[in-house]
């Protein structure tokens, strides 16, 4: 056969394919990755006595960590790794129990940590209602309900969800979003996410400490005694309750501030905004200087700045961003 | 049980009693047989103690080279985690901090009828503080950068992209605050906003370099060891 009859024969069968290709792209990706690795999972579970108050960690790399509560005193795992077959075995889920806590990881061997394999584990967990946990994954989503010990929340990638966990003392995020339902505890808790959105309902603690670069900060019936929080470009919102000799002390680079307030405690105002507005609902508060900032010698900017005394003063609000607005709401 | 030397950032969170109840009894265990990671978390002790003293210091520019002679000199250069690249950091910030309270303290101060020379050297004092503060601000943030870009591959793309862009954002609020200081030098909100950048990015770089360690650790040790 010569080369332009095998051409001939040839041409409409690749016409064919390539429509084919152009036509079912993803069926062909499939058959490609089914030709190239297949797909196992296993599930291993087991029981641990820890107490009722006992400790628990995680630690994870790729699936997510699910956390909430069982009677008793024991602790519940359930892992389920799936991924290809080839890096499956060097994938391995470690429980190393101790009297009184458990600690459980995804341990790697012999492959690269990122991306260069496809195997991941997804935890489901129960525990004693009074333990306390430490969740660490990085690119899965961390949840958490019910538990009442203290708790830590860590995802670099994924998202971090709690609800009904009263004692949540840290969370964190880089990329993730970050959701707090029911946080309610006399205690610290401080938070940091970098360009997620941290959104909490029901927020009371003693003290909170909020870290973003662009993530915006939504607080929604809040009631903490001090407030601590400082972004560059997301913006902060607090709507809630003042604490008698509370201190609140938020500032943003551009990020826009505003605190929507339901109830009658007085507070003293200090804002500022290099390039934005100051504006209040409250009548009759306001000492604007508009233009000057607080600076010495001369300062001559668009901005605002507002000293004001509302009530009895008791609680002090510090609020300044450069170019962002800030605004106190009566809600 | 650690097996290895833990890393800058799990010595700098057990100074700092960041660590959970395991994890530092593992530390402690490490340290009772290293000499060398006992050096190094009292050299840690030594800039905590001094940083819990902050108002009161008094930092002179012309130190820095010394401290940082002396810092090479002590520390080991054969250890893979630059040892010497986190105490020149935190000596930087030392110094910088110092300076942002006393920026603060000073502009605290009540404004009064004081004549206006007074009023005028105060200003210009703040400003040379400020450009001080932020020269040790930048000589630390170099310093975590090199450390960053030294292991940046460590990370994954996805993860290097996020932190890279909001790196970014941060250097678009110092070029702000900056190019506001070139207009109005005194203005307070515009100084207060240059030294919170300058917060949120080593705070960021920090970030960046205890997510390349603990990648390059593992999780599952970093779980134990941190």
């Amino acid at each position: 056969m010569t080369l332009a009859r095998t051409a001939a024969l040839a041409a409409p069968v690749l016409l064919l394919l390539a429509s084919e290709v152009q036509a079912q792209p993803v069926q062909l990706a499939r058959l490609y990755q089914g030709r190239r690795e297949a797909e196992q999972s296993e599930r291993i579970s087991r029981k641990v006595r820890v107490g009722r108050d006992g400790r628990v960690s995680v630690s994870n790399v790729s699936g997510d960590i699910t956390v909430s509560t069982i009677g008793g005193d024991e602790v519940s795992i359930d892992a389920v790794k799936h991924g290809t077959r080839s890096a499956f075995d060097r994938v391995t889920v470690v429980i190393d129990d101790r009297p009184g806590r458990v600690d459980i990881s995804t341990e790697y061997s012999r492959i690269g940590r990122w991306g260069n394999t496809n195997v991941s584990v997804d935890y489901t967990i129960g525990v004693p209602e009074g333990a306390s946990v430490d969740l660490k994954s990085v690119s899965g989503t961390v949840r958490v309900s019910a538990v009442k010990g203290s708790v830590r929340l860590q995802s670099i990638s994924g998202n971090v969800v709690t609800a009904g966990a009263p004692r949540v003392e840290f969370a964190k995020t880089v990329s993730g979003n970050l959701e707090l339902n029911g946080v309610s505890f006399d205690g610290d808790l401080s938070v940091a996410v970098i360009s997620g959105t941290l959104r909490a309902n029901g927020l009371k603690a003693r003290s909170l400490d909020i870290n973003s670069v662009s993530g915006d900060v939504l607080l929604r019936n809040a009631a903490c005694e001090r407030v601590s929080a400082r972004t560059i470009s997301g913006s902060f919102e607090y709507a809630g309750t003042l604490a008698r000799n509370g201190r609140y002390d938020v500032a943003s680079h551009s990020g826009d501030v505003r605190f929507a307030l339901g109830d009658g405690t007085g507070f003293e105002l200090s804002a500022g905004s290099f390039s934005g507005s100051v504006r209040s609902d409250y009548a009759g508060t306001l000492d604007i200087g508009r233009g000057r900032g607080r600076g010495r010698g001369p300062n001559r900017g668009p901005g605002q700045t507002v000293q004001a005394t509302i009530g009895d003063g008791s609680a002090r609000l510090e609020l300044h961003t450069f170019s962002g607005n800030i605004v106190i709401d009566k809600r | 049980m650690i097996t290895s030397h833990p890393d800058g950032v799990t010595l700098n969170d057990y100074v700092d009693d960041g660590l959970t109840a395991a994890a530092r009894a593992d530390v402690r265990d490490h340290l009772a047989s290293c000499a060398e990671c006992q050096t190094v978390v009292d050299g840690l002790r030594g800039v905590q103690s001094a940083a819990s003293r902050l108002p009161l210091l008094q930092p002179r520019r012309e130190a820095w080279p010394r401290i940082e002679r002396s810092l090479r000199a002590s520390v080991p250069a054969r250890r893979p985690v630059p040892w010497a690249a986190w105490l020149a950091v935190a000596a930087s910030l030392l110094v910088a901090v110092a300076l942002g309270f006393q920026i603060a303290s000073r502009r605290a101060q009540p404004a009064s009828s004081t004549a206006d020379a007074d009023t005028d050297a105060t200003a210009q004092s703040i400003e040379a503080e400020l450009r001080q503060a932020e020269e040790h601000y930048q000589k630390a943030i170099s310093g975590l950068e090199q450390i960053k870009n030294d292991g940046k591959g460590s990370l994954d793309p996805q993860t290097a992209a996020t932190l890279e862009k909001n790196l970014s954002v941060v250097d678009q609020a110092i070029s702000e605050s900056r190019a506001a200081l070139k207009v109005q030098p005194t203005s307070e909100p515009a100084q207060a906003s240059l030294l919170e950048s300058f917060k949120a990015k080593i705070s960021l770089l920090q970030d960046t370099v205890a997510l390349i360690n603990e990648m390059r650790q593992g999780p599952a040790l970093t779980q134990k060891g941190s």
